[in-house]
C-alpha cells in the first residue's frame, strides 16, 4: 500500500466579523500559534490557524466566531447516513437516552444511523493492542499520544514536530466510521459505497474542517462535517416524537463509548499506564514536557484543547459542566467498561483493520525556508531589536508580544515605527528638551 | 567566533523557574530551524543539566553558542563540585536529598542521559570549586 501524506487541514472555522471588531488585542494574544495580527484597527488571521477556536472564546464583542456548515435538507432518492460524536448524548438533557437521539436521527430521514460511541470502544481496544506492541519494541515511543483531537495533532505539527512520531498511528474513529459506516450501509442496499453522503455531526471546529478539506481517509466530497449546535433542534424535535417508539435498538455501546467525549474517556478502561489533560494551555505545556523527554514512564496521553474534553467543544449547546454530570450519569447506566468483544477486535487488528495510510508530516508556516545560516542571521537581528523594545508585551503595534514584533519586523511585515511604546517615548524626550 | 551565542542565569534551588532555560535554549533551537531529532537531543541535555546546577550545583548560567555546523551548551556553577567524576556518571547513581525525590528528581539518569544523546561531553570539577560542563553536538547532515 503507498503511503500518503497526512495533508493536515489548514482550513479554519474561524471568521471575524468587521462590523463588530475594535481592534483590541485580546484574540491575538490568546492565539497559541500567534497566527492574529491586528492592522488598521481589525483583527486579521494571517499565519497558521490550527482552528483551536481560542480566539472565539476570548472575544468579548462576539466579532471573532467559530462557523460551522450549515445543516442542509436531504434530498429525494440520495443515500444519506449519520454518524454522531457521542458527545450528541449530553446535549439534550437527562430525559433522553442514546437509543432516542438516534433514533430520532433515524427519523430524519437517515437511511443508516452508525453508534460513533461503538466504534470508540472499538478502536479502544486496538489502541490497548497498539500499546501492547509498543511495549515490546527496544525504543517505546512513550509516552504515545492520543491521535483524538485534530488540533492537537495539528499542534504538534506545527509546534513540536519532533512528537509527531508519538501520535497514535492507527486509523482513527473518524476514519473507520468514515469507511465502514459506508461500506455497511452499501453492503445492505445494494450500492457503491461512493454514491452514499455521510454527515458527521460533531462538537468540534477542527474535525468540521477537516473533512471539509476532504482531507480525511476514506472521506469523499460526498462527505460533511456539521456541528451540533447546527443540527440540535432537529433531533430535540425528532427524538420527541420517537421517544414513545422503543422497540428498536441503535446503540450499542457500554459506559466507554458512551463516556467517550469526557476528558478521560478514551484512558477510562484501558489497561496501560495513562493521563488525560485537558484544555489549551494544559495540553501545550504537557507537549513541552513530552518534548523534554520528562515523561517517558508514561505510556499513554490524552490530550484534548477543549477545557474537560470534546464535550466542552465549540460546536455544543448545552454547559460543558451539565454535559459532564449527564455523562457521568449515563456512564453509570451502561456500566464502566466497553461493550465490544476482545476476540473480535483482535481478528479485525490482525487483518489490518487499524491500519492507516497516512503518514504525518509537520505543517510549515509557508513564508519562505531560510538556511540554518540565514536563520542564525535573523535570530541575532530578532535579539538586537527585542533590546530595544519597551518589553511591556501590550500588542498595541499589532503583533502579539514584543519578540513577535521583533520577528514581524525583521521579517518586514512590521515597521519599527509601529511600536506605540517607542513613539511616546520620543515625544517625553521631546518635550523634555523643549 | 561563532555564530550566535546567548546566555541565562541559573540559580540554586530555584524550582519554580528551574526548565526555563532550557526551554528558552529549545524555542531558539527551533526558530533557527534544526531537525527536531537533533532539537530533541539538545533539550534533553539542556534540562538535565540545568537541572543538575539547581539541584547540586549553586548559582550558575548556561551559555549556547550555535553555528551552522555545531550547537555547543556550556554549563558552570560555583557550587560544591563532583568528588568522582565516573561514579557520578553511573546510571542509577544520586545523591538527590530526600526533597528532591519527593519532587521526583533523583533517578540518577542525568549524566548517563546527557552522555548518550550528546556527540562530545568534557566535564572539569573540582570538589568546592563548583562544575563546568561542555556539551557539544554535531550538525553534518543532521539538520535540513
Ligand atoms: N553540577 C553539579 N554539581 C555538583 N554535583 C553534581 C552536578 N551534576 C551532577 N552532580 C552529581 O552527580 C550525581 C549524578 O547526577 P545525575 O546523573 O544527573 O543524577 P541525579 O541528578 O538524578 O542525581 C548527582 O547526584 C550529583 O551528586
Ligand atoms: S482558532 Fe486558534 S489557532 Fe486559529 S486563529 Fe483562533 S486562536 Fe489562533
Ligand atoms: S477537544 Fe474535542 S472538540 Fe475540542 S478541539 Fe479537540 S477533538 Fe475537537
Ligand atoms: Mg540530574
Amino acid at each position: 500500500m503507498a503511503e500518503l501524506t497526512h495533508t493536515l487541514s489548514r482550513g479554519s472555522s474561524v471568521q471575524i466579523d468587521e462590523t463588530l471588531c475594535n481592534g483590541c488585542v485580546l484574540c491575538m494574544k490568546a492565539c497559541p500559534t500567534k497566527a492574529i495580527r491586528v492592522r488598521d484597527g481589525l483583527a486579521r488571521i494571517q499565519g497558521v490557524c490550527v482552528d483551536c477556536l481560542e480566539c472565539v472564546r476570548v472575544c468579548p464583542r462576539g466579532a471573532v466566531k467559530g462557523v460551522t456548515p450549515p445543516y442542509s435538507d436531504l434530498k429525494n432518492g440520495e443515500h444519506y447516513v449519520v454518524s454522531p460524536s457521542s458527545v450528541l448524548y449530553s446535549q439534550f438533557g437527562a430525559g433522553f437516552l442514546p437509543n432516542d437521539i438516534l433514533l430520532g436521527l433515524r427519523a430524519m430521514g437517515y437511511g443508516y444511523v452508525h453508534d460513533q460511541s461503538y466504534t470508540s470502544e472499538i478502536y479502544n481496544f486496538a489502541l490497548e493492542l497498539y500499546i501492547r506492541e509498543e511495549r515490546k519494541k527496544p525504543e517505546p515511543k512513550f509516552p504515545l499520544i492520543s491521535a483524538i483531537c485534530p488540533v492537537v495533532e495539528r499542534l504538534i505539527a506545527y509546534r513540536f514536530p519532533s512528537l509527531l512520531e508519538h501520535i497514535v498511528p492507527l486509523a482513527t474513529p473518524r476514519e473507520i466510521v468514515t469507511r465502514e459506516a459506508k461500506r455497511r450501509f452499501s453492503d445492505k442496499n445494494k450500492c457503491r459505497p461512493e454514491d452514499v453522503s455521510l454527515l458527521h455531526i460533531t462538537p468540534c471546529p477542527a474535525m468540521s474542517s477537516q473533512l471539509m478539506e476532504h482531507s480525511l481517509h476514506d472521506a469523499s466530497n460526498k462527505d460533511r462535517a456539521i456541528g451540533i449546535s447546527a443540527i440540535h433542534e432537529r433531533i430535540r424535535q425528532k427524538a420527541q416524537e420517537q421517544a414513545m417508539e422503543q422497540d428498536r435498538v441503535l446503540h450499542y455501546s457500554g459506559g466507554v463509548g458512551v463516556g467517550w467525549g469526557k476528558s478521560g474517556g478514551e484512558i477510562a478502561a484501558l489497561n496501560a499506564q495513562s493521563l488525560a489533560v485537558s484544555g489549551l494551555h494544559e495540553s501545550i505545556r504537557y507537549l513541552k514536557k513530552v518534548e523534554m523527554g520528562l515523561l517517558e514512564d508514561l505510556e499513554f496521553l490524552e490530550l484534548r484543547v477543549c477545557t474537560e474534553g470534546c464535550i466542552g467543544g465549540p460546536f455544543t449547546v448545552a454547559d460543558r459542566y451539565q454535559a459532564k454530570h449527564l455523562i457521568e450519569r449515563l456512564v453509570r447506566m451502561f456500566g464502566e467498561e466497553r461493550r465490544v468483544k476482545y476476540n473480535y477486535v483482535l481478528k479485525l487488528y490482525n487483518e489490518g483493520w487499524f491500519r492507516s495510510q497516512w503518514k504525518r508530516v509537520p505543517l510549515e508556516s509557508g513564508s519562505p525556508r531560510l538556511s540554518i545560516s540565514e536563520n542564525i542571521e535573523r535570530q541575532n537581528k530578532i535579539e538586537d531589536l527585542i533590546r530595544k523594545l519597551p518589553g511591556i508585551e501590550c500588542g498595541a503595534c499589532g503583533s502579539p508580544d514584543c519578540r513577535t514584533f521583533a520577528e514581524d519586523v525583521v521579517d518586514g511585515i512590521a515597521r519599527l515605527e509601529d511600536c506605540v511604546c517607542r513613539q511616546d517615548r520620543g515625544r517625553r524626550e521631546v518635550a523634555r528638551e523643549c | 567566533m561563532p555564530d550566535l551565542e546567548r546566555r541565562f542565569t541559573i540559580r540554586a534551588n530555584d524550582f519554580v523557574n528551574a526548565g526555563e532555560v532550557s526551554l528558552e535554549i529549545q524555542s531558539i533551537l527551533k526558530h533557527i530551524g534544526f531537525n527536531p531529532a537533533l532539537i530533541r537531543r539538545i533539550s534533553v541535555c539542556a534540562y538535565e543539566s540545568e537541572m543538575n546546577v539547581v539541584m547540586h550545583g549553586g548559582d550558575g548560567e548556561a551559555l549556547l553558542k550555535v553555528s551552522p555546523n555545531s550547537v555547543t551548551l556550556v554549563f558552570t556553577d560555583q557550587g560544591k563540585g563532583i568528588k568522582d567524576i565516573e561514579l557520578a556518571f553511573k546510571p542509577g547513581y544520586s545523591t538527590a536529598n530526600l526533597k528532591h525525590r519527593e519532587m521526583g528528581f533523583g533517578a540518577g539518569m542525568g549524566l548517563p542521559n546527557i552522555k548518550e544523546s550528546a556527540d562530545s561531553i568534557e566535564i572539569h570539577s573540582e570538589e568546592g570549586h563548583g562544575t563546568t560542563l561542555n556539551i557539544g553536538f554535531e550538525l553534518e547532515g543532521d539538520f535540513g
